[in-house]
C-alpha cells in the first residue's frame, strides 16, 4: 500500500459564533510527526477530529493523498488510527474482546496471540487482558486505546494527549510507538507536554 | 480496501451489543421492570371483569400495546444516547461503516423487543382474560410490529444522540412515526383475537409492512448523515 500523507489548507472552525481555530494549514507525511502545541483550548483537538474527518471545517479543506490520488472521504477512516481523551474503548468488555471487536470491524484476521502481543507491548499484563475495561486504572484504559488506534496498523496516527493518566513508564511507551510509527505512517500529535513535544519534526503552535 | 463485509460487521457491532447488555443489563432491566410494572397494575386495576364486553377487543388489544410501546421505549431509546455518554461513539464511528452499525443496533433492539413481546403477550392474555382466536395472525403481527418499531425507534434514537440525548426528544420525534403504526397494530390485534383467518389482519398487516419497510429503507439513507455530521 502507497504512503497515505494529509495535506490541510487554512482550515478554520467555528461553532456558532465562537471561533475555535483559525486559518492552519500543514501537512502530515510518512517519516515526520507533527506535534499540535497550544494552549487549552486553542483548538488541537478540534484541528484533530478535523484531520480525521470527524469534524467539516468551516473553512479550508483537507485532502488525503494515497501516492499521488486523493483519496474519497468514504476511504478516510480505512487508513486511520486514532487515541484521544473523549474517545472510549467499551468498558463491560475486556482488552482483548474489545480488540477482537474492532479487528473483526476492520476486516483484520489477528489471533489471540497477536492481540495479546499488542496489548503487552503498551504494558497491558497477559493477566489484566480479559478483565473488564471497566474495572481499570485510568492509565490502563489509555493503553487499551492506543492498542485500539494502532491495532490495524494505520496509515496516519493521530494522537491527542497521548500520554495523558500514563506514568513514566507509560509515557516511554507512548515514546516507542511514536518511533515505530514514524517510520511507516504520517502522525500528528497533540499536546502541551514538553516530552511530547520533543517528538517533533514538524510543529504548528496554536494560540488563543 | 477494507476487508470485511457489511455483513461480518453488522453482526459484529450485534455481537458487542447483546455481550454488553448481558453484562450490564441496563435495557434489559429498563424494558422488563416497565412491562412488568405497567401490566400488573392495568390489571390490578382493570382485571379481566371490569371491562364490558362489548368493549373488550377494542380496549384489550390497545392497552396491550400501550404496555407494550410504553416498555420498549424504555430501554430501545438508549441504543445510540449510551455510545455517546461513555465516548465510544467516536471509536466506534472511525472503525465502523454507518450502515453496519445502524443494521446491528437495529437487529439488537429486534431482538430486545421479542423477548419484550415473549415475556409480556402471554402473561397479559393470562392476567386479562384476553382470549385471542388467530395465533398465527397476532404472531404474524408481532413480528411485522417488532420490526417496524424497531426500526422507528432505532433511527430516532440515533437523532436523539446526536442532539445530546435527551428520552424527551425521543418520545417527540417518535409520535409522527410510531402513532399510525400502533393504530395499525390496535386494529389488527383486535381483528386477530376475533378471528381464525389471517385474511382478517391483511389489511393491517398490510400497512405495518409498508410504513416499516419505508422507515427501513428511508433510515438506510439517513442514518450516515446522522451519524457522520
Amino acid at each position: 500500500m502507497s504512503a497515505v500523507s494529509v495535506e490541510f489548507q487554512s482550515v478554520g472552525k467555528r461553532f456558532g459564533n465562537r471561533g475555535v481555530l483559525a486559518a492552519v494549514s500543514g501537512t502530515l507525511q510518512r517519516g515526520r510527526v507533527l506535534v499540535v502545541a497550544g494552549p487549552n483550548g486553542a483548538g488541537k483537538s478540534t484541528l484533530l477530529n478535523i484531520l480525521a474527518g470527524l469534524l467539516r471545517p468551516s473553512r479550508g479543506e483537507v485532502v488525503y493523498r494515497e501516492g499521488d490520488s486523493p483519496l474519497p472521504r468514504a476511504h478516510w477512516f480505512e487508513r486511520l488510527g486514532m487515541a484521544a481523551p473523549d474517545m472510549s474503548v467499551y468498558e463491560e468488555l475486556s482488552a482483548l474482546e474489545n480488540l477482537r471487536f474492532f479487528a473483526r470491524l476492520r476486516g483484520l484476521h489477528l489471533d489471540s496471540q497477536a492481540m495479546q502481543g499488542l496489548l503487552e507491548e503498551l504494558g497491558l499484563a497477559s493477566k489484566e487482558q480479559s478483565r473488564a475495561v471497566g474495572t481499570y486504572s485510568s492509565g490502563m484504559k489509555q493503553r487499551v486505546k492506543l492498542a485500539q488506534a494502532v491495532l490495524h496498523e494505520p496509515a496516519v496516527l493521530l494522537l491527542d494527549e497521548p500520554s495523558s493518566n500514563l506514568d513514566e513508564s507509560g509515557h516511554a511507551v507512548v515514546a516507542g510507538l511514536v518511533a515505530r510509527f514514524r517510520e511507516r505512517a504520517a502522525v500528528a500529535v497533540a499536546t502541551n507536554d514538553p516530552r511530547e513535544m520533543a517528538w517533533a519534526d514538524a510543529r504548528i503552535d496554536l494560540a488563543l | 480496501m477494507r476487508a470485511s463485509t457489511l455483513l461480518s460487521e453488522s453482526v459484529a457491532v450485534l455481537g458487542k451489543e447483546l455481550t454488553s447488555e448481558l453484562r450490564s443489563r441496563v435495557a434489559l432491566n429498563a424494558v422488563g421492570l416497565f412491562g412488568l410494572t405497567t401490566l400488573i397494575a392495568v390489571a390490578y386495576q382493570i382485571g379481566p371483569y371490569r371491562i364490558q364486553e362489548q368493549d373488550r377487543p377494542h380496549l384489550l388489544a390497545a392497552l396491550l400495546w400501550v404496555i407494550l410501546f410504553f416498555a420498549a421505549t424504555s430501554g430501545l431509546s438508549r441504543v445510540f444516547v449510551k455510545e455517546e455518554d461513555a465516548r465510544t461513539a467516536k471509536t466506534l464511528r472511525l472503525a465502523a461503516r454507518p450502515l453496519a452499525v445502524l443494521a446491528g443496533k437495529f437487529l439488537f433492539n429486534l431482538i430486545l423487543l421479542s423477548a419484550l413481546y415473549a415475556f409480556i403477550v402471554p402473561l397479559y392474555c393470562a392476567l386479562m382474560g384476553y382470549s385471542v382466536q388467530g395465533i398465527a395472525s397476532l404472531a404474524l403481527l408481532l413480528a411485522c410490529g417488532a420490526v417496524a418499531l424497531s426500526a422507528t425507534s432505532t433511527m430516532v434514537a440515533a437523532i436523539i444522540a446526536r442532539a445530546s440525548g435527551s428520552t424527551t426528544l425521543f418520545a417527540i420525534l417518535s409520535v409522527p412515526l410510531v402513532l399510525p403504526l400502533l393504530v395499525m397494530l390496535i386494529q389488527g390485534t383486535r381483528a386477530a383475537a376475533g378471528s381464525t383467518a389471517i385474511a382478517a389482519v391483511l389489511p393491517a398487516l398490510r400497512g405495518i409492512v409498508s410504513l416499516g419497510g419505508a422507515t427501513l429503507i428511508i433510515s438506510v439513507y439517513l442514518f450516515p448523515v446522522v451519524w457522520h455530521d
